[in-house]
Parts: C-alpha cells; structure tokens; sequence
C-alpha cells in the first residue's frame, strides 16, 4: 500500500512537471517503421517516417506539389530521354560530409539494386552519368515525363559513410549500420532507436533549408492498440497520433483541447471481378459460367451500392465517393469522367434479367479485415446491398496477410482493393491495376482479376511518355471512359485519413499520410 | 536429485522440439511473409528472388530442420521485419516481460493470500461477500477490458497512472529494469494488476478453501482447546498448512503467466515478449515467432522444473522416496 500512495504522489509530481518542456514533441501511429534504411523497404511506415532524417533530389510540398529539395532545378535532356538535376552547393550530411552528386550516383546504384525494395521507381532508367560535383543526369528509355515525381522518395545516402560502415548495399538478411543508424541531409536526425519501443529524434542544427517547426526533441511511440491510443493521447502522454478509428472521433472531439485532424486520403477503395475466371469459384447456383465476364452483370453490381447509406452508418458522412481509380485533385484526374453509377437497384435487375440471370445468382466476396478503415463492415453491408438485387456474395474475410496471397492465386469471384497512386498521377493505377497482367515487363502486378484491353494497354506507354500535358489528359480520359464503359472496377470511394492531436500542437495533414514534423509547430 | 533434475532437462528438450515442430506446420497457414516485407510496387519477379532467397520455397521438414539444426548451433537467425537477430530482439524484450510476471505474480500474493485468510475466518461477514463478489466479477471479464477500465480511470479520467510503455527504466548490465525508478513503478502497476486480477483471484479462493479445511482439522481444534493465541493458530499453524498445495498451483500458473501476458503487453504498448509476438504474427516474421515459441516452451519447462523442485523442499516424504 505504501507503494502504491509513493507512486500516486509521484504521478502528481510529474505531471506538473510535463507542461514546461512542450517542446519535446511525442507522437505515435500504429506501426514502427521496420528499418532506417530508406531503400530496403518500401513502406508508408518507413518512407514517412524517414522523409524526416533524409531527403530526396525533390520533396513534396503541403499540397503535395514537386519542389526543389537536394535538386534546386531540373530540366530534360537535350538530344536524349531523360533529366539533368542541378543539385544544391553548400550541403552536409548530418556527420558533416559534404552532398555532391556522387552521393546521388551511389545512392542511385544502391537503391536500384537487387537487394533494394525500392529498384521498382529506376525501372525507366537507362543510365545515369554524373556531368560534374553539382549536375547528374538520369537517361531514361523513353520520354518520361513524370520522372522527377516518381523518385520523390528517393533518398540521399552519403557515399562515403555508407561505405566506410559497410552498408553500401540494403540489408537483405542480415541487419547492417543503415538498419539502426543514419546519416542524412535532412531536418531531423536520429537521437535513439529501440525498434517496436521508442524513437528519438533531434534536429540537425546544420539543416540547409529555413526551420519552420520549433520542435527540440521528437518521441516516436508504437502503439498497436488503438484504444490505447486514444488513452496515451487524452492523457496527455502524447501530443499527436497517426490514425484514430472513426469511432473515436466523439471522444477526442468531446474533451477540451483536443482536435481531429480530418483529410482525404489518396487512396481509392473499389471491388474488382475475376475477369478472366472461366467459372466462378464460391457459386452454388451458376458452375461453369463467370456471369462476371459479362460488363451488364458488373454494371448491375455498381448500380446495387448505396454509397449515401454506406457513408451515413459506416463512415459518419466523412467519406467522398470516387468514379475512377484516383480521387479529383490526383494528377490526371478525369474531369470528362467523374460520374459514378447511381444508386438503381431497379436498373440493376434490369441490368442483370438482360444478362441472363433475372433470378440472380450466388458468388464468393473477399476482403480484408485489418487493412483498410472498416473494410469488413463495409463489405457486409456491400453484400447486404448486392443481395437485394439478387447478387448473393458469400463473403468471407480475414486478414491481409493471408488476404494477398488469395488474391495472387486468382482465389475470388469479387474482392475489395485499395489503391494509393505511389506517384499521385493517375498513370499509376493504369500500370498497376489496369494494363494487363505482364509479368516480364513488370505491367499489371496488382491486376488481379486479370482484366485486359488491348487499347487501355497500347494508350499506357503512350501517356507515360506524352510530353504535353493537354495531350496526355486527352489519353487518360480515354482510358478512363474505356475502363468505366466496361466496369473494369468498381471505385468506391476516397479513404478519409483522421488524425488527432492536442490543441496546442499545429501540423499539416498530407494527402500520402506523410507525418512531416517540419511542419510542426508546438504552441 | 541430479539425476531428477538431468531427466526434466532431457525432457524439457523433447517439449522444445515438439513445439517448434507444431509451431512450424502452422506456419504455412499463418500469411504470405513476402508480401508482407514488400512494397506494393515491388514485381512479382523480384518477390520470387526473395522467397527462394529466404529457402520458403522449400518443402516445411526441410525448412524445420534448418530452423532447428540452427537452433542447436546457437543461430537464432534474423527477423524478416527488421532484419536484426532473432535472439537479440527476444532477449532485449525478457526482462518487460519477467518484471512484470513477478509483480503480477507479488500483486496476487499480497492481496490474495490475506483475503483469503480473511474470507476462510470471516465466512459470513459483509466484507467476504464483498470480496468474493468483487473477484468474481474481476476473473468473469476479459483481460483486455479490465486494462482497458484501468487506463481509462486512472490514466484518463483521474490523470495518475500512464496508460502505456515502461516509463523509467534503468540499464542494469543488460537488463533493462523499471524496478527502480518512480517512473517505472508507476507505469508497471495498472498492467501488473491487469494481468494479476486472475491469479489474485485464484490465490484467494485456493487460500480460502485450503484454510476452511485446515481450520476444521483435529489439530486445530486440540490447539485451540489448549488456548493457543488466535493469532498465533491461523498465522502459524494453520496458514503454514494451507501453503503447500497453494504455492504448487500457483507455481504452475507462474508459466501461463509470462506466456499469456500478451493481452495485457498488446492493451498497455508493454515492449515485452508478448508484444513482439503479436507484432510478427501481423508481419508473418517466422523465426521472431518461432523462436518466441521454443522460449516459452523452455519457460513452461523451467517453471515447472522449478515447482517440482520446490514441492520436494517443502514436502518430506517426497524426498524420502525420491532417496530410495
């Protein structure tokens, strides 16, 4: 007992003493990011967390726009595909090594290595040459217009450190020096790391760019559990926390000095088919046929949603409905394009007597339990919606971990997908989700249902390689008629992204989920 | 004894193997770990490298073999998730893990063996129901919720406790310890009581029976017809009686203890071993669970091993026999 009254006196003493260091800053999200090595893992987790420590040649801004970062300008080559970055004189790595463009060159090798999980972004590179101390080029196959937004997260090692700890290359299995160690251009650096525990991190005093954030200690927590979140922030241990579930909204809301942070994400949920199916898998009533194979029957499903009802109950009116694979805003998007199906579920038996099955039938419906916000419930009422129609989903979920590997082994009739564009430009679905399944040229990867065109497949080199941005819209709005003509998908709607934090803290909520703590203020 | 002690080894190998055996056949079931190590813009080619890489294409005796003929060498081998070694990240994550067993454990002690005595003495009074009542509601909801409850009372509404993590801990030659800083008590007490609620509970009612039973036995009476003190008669004579079969059971729940602390490691964000399991459950990270496994098997064993060693102790004719 004495024990307990020793602890309680000191729970009063400390929390009087948390209120004057409020500059410390204590953040938490779900997930530890696994590595500090910004090119063996290609992560949200990982890459958000170290746009902190280390830099690109460009970053993105609060509205998630290209700007100049180690690279102050960058314009095509003349005479041949590809880029010359003009990089910025005057720069050290945190150690104090000086940034040249060898640096770019060996990061370059490094992260389009084998062992590197990041080697997909260098896939159009051909070559890359460094001009002198300050310039470096990156030829490129074709014309590539996009290619300065797609290394974005491509991140700056130094050569020599790199080398003199033996990390020149990613750990692949064994942990190296880059694993709990770093050494970058940027903000902040690393103070301490206990993976799974806590990360400390501290500002470089030699960062080149203006210090916008008046944070002198940042406190990385794991916490897994997010009602324990919730607590750890309404107790005031930390100051912010990287996402609350919708249902949490009321009680951060309902306390004084607290805030949600509310945003749309970029990441688009939609059902796809198994397009290419002979039969479906999970029918009880339709064995050799895949009704799915047939655009009215798609068409029939889109029209069987209400998404109105879904928002109201599921999401607490927080989310935006989608008519393609990218939310408006998203490089690319298609304004000739931005209706959706309508709620019809009279058009939609229409739809489905035209196609043969006025009687409806029965199919299997996957999803994932743990991956997206309220993915289950919100395939559940999915399912309860389609059945009006006659379209009987056997649903069955689990979590992705074993959700991934199903959908690879073509194990579905519909699934749930959602799909961030990595590029924030709506070519980025197209070569993952639309173009056929190619796995030579690394086409159609996510494309699980196997849905082909061969116009949508012949329009995608040329809208990766259009230099003019009218012309390249004209071919993404031709894909995006084609795809929504024959039901390739069907897009759902935009994920909302909710943050809480204290209301003494201001931040800025990206679009990507990118927690930047230069951009946070502790008041 | 040694022999006693050498056979329980030998054995307690047998357990360790049969456990990552079974732990092994249910990895397959368990995920994809490729997809979860990759990006999604990682080719499909590129994740075939890695699988034949990381030997998962092999048939699972092959693979179980490998695990355990590098076991047997002292390779733990290295995490798919962080890539750092398997032993290393295990016992960084003991020491969480053990404190706060032992206070669970001390917890329950403390208060369940005075109430039970209390309860065994006072079968009738106001407060033994009280109690009883109290207990049973405690062992009737799930772990997850009690801790959930406590954080949100003392941690949120009153402001006391922190609601997660080890708060001050001290680095005692590898062993990192909140036994001795304010800090680390405090954090160590809401998760420590969670997880002792259901041992605490057990303690008292095995007390409480054990001292009814001893309280109606011959000697007791004849003691208390010749007047020995009363304190003197429940503390010494009888509750010394009733310890034997209590601390065997309580021994032997000591294993599930450390074992099924991850609820309450998940609720309070306790960077014990529990936590990191359930971590490389979601991340398909294989040896991390695997190992994880064969170390609370050994844990079970040794308890066990202990219990065993420990009621010999206190029970003479055990030893008598075990010396012929």
């Amino acid at each position: 007992m004495k024990t307990l009254k020793l602890a309680l006196l000191g729970g009063a003493l400390s929390l009087s003493a948390m209120g004057a260091s409020a500059e410390t800053f204590r953040w938490a999200s779900n997930t530890d990011p696994q590595t500090m090595d910004p090119h063996a893992v290609n992560s949200a987790p990982v890459l958000s967390f170290l746009n902190n420590v280390y830099e690109g040649l460009v970053r993105r801004g609060q509205d998630m726009s290209i700007e100049p970062s180690l690279a102050t300008s960058w314009a095509p080559l003349e005479g041949e595909n590809g880029w010359r970055f003009t990089l910025r004189e005057g720069v050290t790595f945190q150690d104090g090594a000086a940034f040249t463009s060898e640096d770019v060159m060996f990061s370059y090798q490094r992260a389009s290595n084998e062992a590197a999980d990041v080697r997909s972004w260098f896939a159009p590179v051909s070559d890359v040459r460094v001009v002198d101390d300050f310039t470096i080029d990156f030829v490129t196959t074709a014309p590539n217009p996009l290619f300065p937004d797609s290394i974005a997260n491509f991140m700056i090692l130094d050569k020599g450190w790199a080398e003199a700890n033996d990390a020149a290359l990613p750990a692949r299995d064994a942990e190296n020096f880059a694993t709990m160690n770093v050494n970058g251009t940027g903000p902040f650096t690393l103070a301490s790391r206990d993976p799974g525990v806590r990360t400390t991190l501290t500002p470089n005093a030699n960062w080149w760019d203006n210090v916008g954030h008046n944070v002198t200690e940042a406190v990385f927590t794991p916490i897994g559990n997010s009602a324990t979140g919730l607590a750890a922030l309404l107790s005031g241990e930390i100051d912010f926390i990287q996402p609350i579930p919708l249902q949490d909204i009321a009680q951060v809301e309902g306390r004084d000095g607290f805030k949600v942070l509310e945003g749309e994400e970029t990441r688009v949920i939609m059902f796809g088919f198994g397009h290419e199916h002979e039969a479906l898998l999970y029918s009880s009533d339709v064995k050799d046929a895949n009704p799915f194979a047939d655009p009215r029957v798609r068409l029939a499903a889109a029209h069987a949603l209400d998404l109105a009802s879904i928002d109201r109950v599921l999401f607490r009116g927080k989310i935006d409905t989608a008519s393609q694979l990218v939310p408006a805003g998203i490089s690319g998007f298609s304004e000739a394009n931005q209706d959706r199906p309508a709620f019809d579920p009279d058009r939609a038996k229409a739809l489905l007597a035209e196609a043969g099955y006025a009687d409806g039938f029965s199919f299997g419906l996957k999803c994932p339990n743990d991956r997206y916000i309220n993915d289950e419930a919100l395939c559940r009422a999915a399912a309860s919606m389609f059945a009006a129609v006659g379209l009987n989903a056997e649903l069955s979920t689990g979590p992705v971990r074993d959700y991934w590997p199903q959908l690879r082994a073509d194990d579905f009739d519909m699934y749930l997908l959602g799909w961030s564009p990595g590029t924030f430009d709506m070519e980025h679905p197209i070569r993952f989700l639309l173009h056929s399944q190619d796995n030579d040229k690394k086409l159609g990867s996510w494309n699980f249902g196997g849905y082909s065109n061969a116009r949508v497949d012949e329009l995608l080199p040329q809208i990766q390689q259009e230099i003019d941005p009218a012309a390249r819209q004209t071919l993404v709005d031709e894909v995006v008629a084609i795809t929504q003509e024959e039901v390739a998908y069907i897009p759902l709607y935009t994920q909302p992204l909710i943050w809480a934090a204290k209301d003494n803290v201001d931040l800025i909520q990206r679009a990507d989920n990118f927690f930047m703590l230069r951009w946070v203020t502790v008041n | 004894m040694v022999y006693f002690i050498l056979k329980r080894m030998v054995q307690s190998v047998f357990v360790m193997l049969a456990v990552a055996f079974l732990a092994f056949s249910l990895f397959r079931f368990v995920g994809d770990p490729i997809t979860q190590m990759t990006g999604v813009e990682t080719s499909v080619e590129d994740q075939e490298r890695l699988r034949e890489e990381l030997g998962l294409n092999d048939p699972f005796v092959y693979q179980f073999m490998r695990f355990t003929g590098d076991m047997l060498k002292g390779d733990f081998g290295f995490s798919y998730r962080t890539r750092q070694p398997v032993a290393e990240m295990i016992a960084s994550r003991i020491p969480a893990t053990l404190e706060l067993g032992v206070v669970a454990l001390i917890i329950s002690l403390l208060v369940g063996v005075p109430a039970g005595v209390y309860t065994a003495l006072k079968p009738r009074g106001v407060l033994t129901q009280t109690i009883l009542m109290t207990t049973l509601v405690g062992v009737s909801i799930p772990t997850f919720v009690i801790g959930i409850m406590l954080i949100f009372i003392f941690g949120v509404q009153l402001g006391w406790l922190p609601t997660f993590g080890r708060g001050g801990t001290v680095q005692i030659g590898g062993w990192e310890s909140s036994l001795f800083t304010i800090d680390g008590w405090r954090a160590l007490l809401l998760p420590a009581i969670t997880l002792g609620v259901y041992q605490l509970t057990l303690t008292m009612r095995l007390v409480r029976a054990e001292m009814m039973e001893v309280m109606r036995s011959d000697y007791i009476r004849f003691a208390m017809a010749r007047g020995v003190p009363t304190a003197s008669l429940h503390y010494r004579h009888a509750l010394a009686n009733t310890m034997v079969p209590v601390i065997t059971i309580i021994g032997l729940q000591f294993g599930g203890v450390i074992a099924f602390s991850i609820v309450t490691e998940s609720v309070f964000q306790w960077p014990g071993m529990g936590l990191l399991f359930l971590e490389s459950i979601r991340f398909v990270d294989i040896p991390v669970m695997g190992v994880y496994l064969v170390v609370i098997a050994f844990f079970f064993v040794l308890v066990n091993l202990v219990v065993d060693l420990l009621y010999v102790a206190i029970d003479p004719r055990l030893r008598i026999r075990d010396v012929s």
